[in-house]
């Protein structure tokens, strides 16, 4: 049953990491970003690392999630193609 | 090649054949690392003995590696400075990324203190559950990002008491490893009893250590998030 929940949680995580190199708008790239660090956080829980787990979801989930947004926000949402 | 809109059969392919991959690599490297000659069998064995404490991450981070966590912290002060340095201040400061609604701003009112209550809690069980210092810093932190968020330039954080709560325990810190060292150990050696396993005043000098980085950590990232949050408005210039 856990195995099945890795696979799926393993899979979602590398389509998500697909997006957020390849998206377009860089402001949708920092949500799939955030949305991979809750993915991660999760996996940590089931590898049983829940320390782990705990930073991934307050650092790579929040703060720099937000550190990226203001970025943005400072300088320009599209990419330059 | 515009993935954010269809995922075709092609990406969902190679996405389960690399996370086959890494699976099986993660097998590999997991069934490798727990044997009883490993350095992991070893440390969870004298884990109890030395140092009380449920959590072994937590002994390895205080105690075991005690000057590693110094220079880390170190790391993250000297990382603010060089933040505090490089961006400009100025009086037209304005709040970005700020969002102006009475929703928001009363269920931050509520959430405020439970918030910072759960970061409190997190620091101080360290040693019995996961978490410690580092973690819990960061969940105060984010609960003060949220009153920026709610109450954008209406809301002043006074930094002569978050430099205070910084620069006291930094210093608490090293004091505390220095006593240790006077009392006839090794600096930021074990000089307090013991106690039982399970228990809050447990384990020497971990949780003490654990409260200084965790008051440090969250004194630091609150002003990265002012400082990244309230700055001069570049579209405007």
């Amino acid at each position: 049953m856990i195995g099945v929940l890795i696979v799926i949680i393993f899979t979602a995580l590398t389509v998500i990491a697909f997006w957020v190199v390849s998206s377009r708008d860089l402001s949708s790239s920092v949500i799939y970003f955030m949305a991979f660090g809750l993915g991660s956080t999760v996996l940590y829980v089931l590898f049983s690392a829940p320390d782990v787990a705990l930073t991934e979801a307050v650092i790579g989930a929040g703060i720099s999630g937000v550190v990226f947004l203001v970025s943005l926000l400072q300088t320009q949402t599209k990419e330059d193609t | 090649m515009s993935l954010k809109k269809t995922v075709g059969l092609k990406t969902i392919l190679t996405a389960l054949l690399i996370s086959f991959m890494s699976m099986l690599l993660l097998g590999v490297i997991m069934n490798a690392a727990y044997t009883h000659t490993s350095l992991g069998y070893d440390l969870l064995k004298i884990n109890t003995i030395s140092t009380q404490s449920a959590n072994a991450v937590t002994s390895v981070v205080t105690y075991f590696r005690g000057l590693d966590t110094l220079g880390e912290v170190t790391i993250l002060f000297l990382s603010i400075f060089g933040i505090g340095i490089g961006i400009e201040r100025s009086d037209r400061m304005k709040t970005i990324l700020g969002y102006d609604s009475t929703l928001l701003k009363i269920g931050t009112k509520v959430l405020f203190p439970l918030i910072v209550l759960f970061g409190l809690y997190i620091i101080a069980h360290g040693h019995l559950s996961p978490g410690g210092g580092f973690q819990g810093g960061v969940i105060i932190a984010s609960g003060f990002l949220l009153m920026f968020l709610a109450y954008g330039d209406s809301y002043d954080l006074d930094h002569k008491v978050l430099s205070l709560f910084e620069a006291l325990s930094g210093a608490g810190f090293i004091l505390v490893g220095i006593l240790a060292a006077l009392a006839g150990g090794a600096f930021l050696g074990n000089m307090l009893p013991l106690g039982v396993l399970g228990k809050l005043f447990s384990s020497g000098i971990l949780p003490i250590i654990y409260i200084f980085v965790g008051l440090k950590v969250a004194a630091e990232i609150t002003v990265l998030v002012e400082y990244f949050i309230r700055t001069q408005d570049a579209r405007d210039a």
